[in-house]
């Protein structure tokens, strides 16, 4: 039986004393598109940056591909074949375009077919390909977002982890990277989707965690994407 | 926190000061002398204290004031007639008068009170490095006048002459009265805006707590008693040069301050008295002293790099200095008691990794750093 | 006096300057820490030319170079690591506690009075003679600061190391999210701050043969203010900055009469108050963006 892409059995994470996560487990598929939404303070993105291990993990275990990452340092997380599009995009102002790109090859587990994936990246984001000598920082939100997805896929994830993509983004712009995500797992690489908008989330995903109070509150499908009842319920139950 | 509570702090200073002088009055009169040197730092510490404590802003500028508080004492002390004599450049001012010893304490406190209060006004804008560096300035600025300009000092000469009358008792009164200005100061509505600001700087000026005006009253305070630490260590000395306060007396008192742990009265106390009378003794052991069964010789510069590397262990493990930055409590000492009987796998545990207990709080503190710096 | 003569000497104090500002900079970008103890790196090379006047001038320099690397990256190892991420005030401190413990180590190998190091004092002689007398140190100072600033900017714009250590500077959280290895990054810029402190070391020996020590400090306190003048988060500005209060200290050295020479300091001290207080994030930084102070 093929081991999940990454498996969260009961995380805890603290910011000092307080509690960010307390007990948190969730597991994606190979292939998978999951969803992850919650109110503000749930501890999304503190999930996230636990498993780049970016933040130390106070109990529970991370897998990936059935290896634990705890303790492991992110340099080398990423190298295993994880990448995280940080939330605010995190792209650096100051270099080129093409600079914040190639920063993404510097997480890649082997350096075989750099020049492919260069060019299928800059296919599926033309933008990066088109404004390649300009400031990073000169670009749209929605290029940024662009640019930073297309950094992290050149260091060849398996599974990538995007936090927040819509962000700040116009909702035309939004559905743009959306459908570009649909073609990522295309493509293989399965993907966790951290969002704040929950409904177009829960109907876009193939299956989507409801984050609350650092524990996973409960699981939704597609169907459930109109039932505003069931939306409510796992936003302000308990 | 309760007035009884919080005054408890100050009666345990003073009573190690007071421990000191006493010991000190014991010994024979070359030894007092590390004694009288160990209270004179304390003043200067607690000087430096109620600015860098306070508002945790780093200055490397407070010795600035010692000299000032120094050379003021000094050449107001020194009788009329030699003065004229041996410091001929000097101006007229201050060649023609001379003062009795106290009223030079309250000239050196009042004129490194002055000087701080001018230099604070557009100074006290600054923080982090900036503040660091300017501060610094400040330091090289007195000491450049200080070395060349014999209107106002010896020179690159030593002044000496100067009456020597601050023994051991002397100098514990002036330790006290030092000690009560900045418990006072930090007890006030004022110090405690301050040390809300050092917390968060942001927020504090966001309830309206004007954050430069705090820092500028402070940085005042301090420079009077620095100034009163300048004059207690000519009035010991009775001779003193430019580069006696300088770099070297800079980092001395910067690491006193660090290694007691610079958020606390207690620290500085604590910092001061032990830092001082470590490195008489390991200044003396420069010349051989002797530990029980036999004599140990240090070579030249030791003391110094034994300050240092205690100073960069302090900082790499335990970063709030020995009191942890905490002011002195009876209820904290039981407290202390009673954990370290209850818990002592987790302290264990805490000191193989070698780790302060704030190890979370600084691994977010770069995060905080990459936010802001990713926001211009 | 001669205006050309002047400002030819402040080129060579500046580019010297510089290249200690460099090193600063570098170590600061991607550790956030004002590194005190790249003084003692400079004096380090110095005392090991010194030890060597005998060896050829070839392996002094060899030697030079791997003293001040090796120490450099060994500092970095021991002392500054398990400060990452404390406050600047912290760090400031302990890189202040190591550089004086450094002194004080070199004060008990080596005694107070001094020990003369001059392998290149040919290069003290004058090279080209007329209206202008230009010493071969000065030429070899200016040449030196463009190469090596010039390589410095190479090796970041054109190379993997150097992009990941831009990156590292401005966002040191994400570029470890993209897989920039900490340690390797931080290592680097602590060995080309050793390459430059050796540089550095061989060329001040040639005005300075005495190495006593406080030889490396006082050069690196005043390249610091000027890197902090000119603004310390950018390696331009920082390197401007070094430049600068180096060729203005020559400039106004020459310029001055005598009798106000003496008080040099201070009136260089003043200005980086004034210049501090007008810009506190830099001299030269903030040409169409704003900078937020950092705390």
């Amino acid at each position: 039986m093929a081991e999940p892409a990454l498996e969260v059995q009961a995380l805890e994470v603290r910011y000092g004393a307080v509690p960010a996560l307390r007990g948190a487990t969730l597991s994606i598929e190979a292939g998978e598109i999951v969803g992850l939404v919650g109110p503000n303070g749930a501890g999304k993105s503190t999930l996230l940056h636990a498993v780049m291990g970016a933040l130390p993990i106070a109990g529970g275990s991370v897998r990936f591909e059935g290896r634990s990452l705890a303790g492991v340092p992110t340099e080398r997380i990423v190298r295993q074949g994880l990448a995280l599009v940080p939330e605010g995009r995190h792209i650096f102002p100051d270099l080129t375009v093409d600079e914040n790109l190639r920063l993404g090859l510097v997480g890649r587990g082997s350096t075989d077919g750099i020049s492919d994936d260069l060019e299928r990246v800059r296919t599926l984001f033309p933008v990066v390909h088109d404004f390649r000598d300009r400031q990073a920082g000169l670009l749209s939100g929605g290029q940024q977002q662009q640019l930073a997805i297309a950094r992290a896929l050149v260091s060849k994830p398996r599974l990538l982890l995007l936090d927040e993509p819509s962000l700040g983004l116009a909702p035309a712009v939004v559905e743009t990277v959306w459908n570009t995500l649909s073609e990522i797992r295309s493509t293989g690489v399965t993907i966790m989707l951290v969002e704040q908008r929950a409904q177009i989330t829960v109907g876009f995903a193939d299956r989507t965690y409801v984050l609350g109070d650092g524990r996973v509150k409960m699981q939704m499908t597609p169907q459930d994407a109109d039932d505003t009842e069931r939306m409510v319920e796992a936003y302000f139950g308990s | 926190m309760s007035r009884l509570r919080a005054i408890q702090t100050l009666l345990a200073s003073i009573g190690l000061l007071l421990v000191v002088a006493l010991i000190g009055s014991g010994t024979s009169a070359a030894t007092q002398q590390n004694f009288i040197t160990a209270l004179i730092s304390a003043v200067i510490v607690y000087g430096l204290y109620v600015f860098i404590g306070n508002s945790g802003v780093i200055s490397f500028g407070q010795i600035s004031f010692v000299a000032i508080g120094a050379f003021s004492a000094g050449l107001f002390t020194i009788p009329t007639q030699p003065k004229h004599f041996v410091l001929m450049g000097l101006w007229s001012f201050i060649a023609d008068h001379t003062v009795s010893n106290f009223a030079s304490y309250l000239i050196a406190a009042g004129l490194g009170a002055v000087v701080a209060l001018i230099v604070g006004l557009p100074l006290m804008r600054l923080s982090g490095i900036a503040a660091g560096i300017a501060t610094f300035a400040v330091l090289e600025i007195t000491y450049n006048l200080f070395l060349q300009w014999t209107k106002i000092g010896p020179g690159p000469t030593t002044l000496s002459l100067v009456p020597t009358s601050v023994g051991v008792w002397q100098a514990f009164i002036g330790a006290g009265v030092a000690a009560i200005v900045a418990f006072l100061y930090q007890s006030s509505r004022r110090g405690r805006l301050l040390r809300a600001s050092r917390e968060d700087p942001a927020a504090s000026q966001a309830i309206g707590v004007n954050v430069t005006r705090e820092r500028w009253l402070a940085f005042t305070l301090s420079g009077g008693l620095c100034g009163l630490g300048g004059a207690l260590l000519v009035h010991q000395l009775g001779s003193i040069t430019v580069d006696q306060v300088y770099l070297e007396l800079t980092f001395l008192t910067l690491a006193m301050l660090v290694i007691g742990g610079s958020a606390s009265l207690w620290g500085a106390t604590v910092g001061a008295l032990g830092i001082s009378l470590l490195d008489s003794w390991l200044s003396a052991a420069e010349n051989t002293v002797h530990v029980v069964f036999f004599s140990v010789t240090l070579p030249n510069g030791a003391s110094d790099l034994i300050l240092g590397v205690i100073m960069a262990a302090m900082l790499l493990f335990r970063p709030q200095g020995v009191t942890g930055g905490r002011e002195f409590s009876l209820a904290f000492v039981n407290r202390l008691r009673s954990r370290r009987t209850r818990a002592g796998t987790e302290s264990s545990r805490t000191a193989a990794s070698g780790q302060p207990e704030t190890t979370l709080e600084q691994d977010m503190q770069p995060t905080e750093g990459v936010e802001s710096r990713a926001e211009r | 006096m001669n205006l050309g003569q002047t400002i030819i000497d402040g080129l060579a104090l500046g580019a010297l300057y510089a290249l200690v500002a460099v090193g600063l900079a570098l170590v600061f970008g991607v550790l956030r820490l004002i590194n005190f103890a790249q003084g003692e790196l400079i004096t380090a090379g110095a005392y090991a030319l010194s030890l060597t006047s005998n060896w050829p001038v070839i392996a002094q320099i060899a030697l030079c170079f791997v003293v001040c690397v090796g120490l450099s990256v060994a500092i970095e190892r021991i002392a500054f690591r398990p400060l990452r991420g404390a406050a600047p005030a912290t760090t400031l401190v302990a890189t202040f506690a190591v550089a004086f413990a450094l002194e004080a180590v070199w004060l008990i190998a080596f005694g107070a009075n001094g020990k003369p190091a001059d392998p290149l004092s040919t290069l003290n002689t004058i090279a080209i003679r007329g209206s202008l007398n230009l010493r071969w140190i000065t030429i070899v100072e200016i040449v030196a600061g463009i190469v090596l600033l010039g390589g410095t900017a190479l090796i970041l714009n054109r190379t993997s190391i150097g992009l990941q250590m831009r990156a590292a500077a401005t966002d040191f959280r994400t570029a470890r999210l993209l897989g920039v290895r900490t340690n390797l990054v931080i290592s680097f810029a602590f060995v080309i701050a050793g390459v430059m402190a050796a540089v550095v070391a061989l060329l001040y020996t040639v005005q300075t043969p005495l190495v006593t020590q406080t030889f490396g400090l006082d050069i690196t306190i005043i390249a610091l203010v000027g890197a902090v003048v000119g603004g310390l988060d950018r390696l331009w500005t920082a390197t401007a900055g070094g430049f600068a209060i180096g060729f203005a200290t020559s400039v106004l050295g020459d310029v001055l009469p005598a009798s106000q020479e003496k008080f040099l300091t201070a009136f260089v001290f003043l200005l980086v108050i004034l210049l501090l207080l007008l810009r506190p994030g830099g001299l030269f930084t903030g040409f169409g963006r704003t900078t937020v102070e950092r705390v």
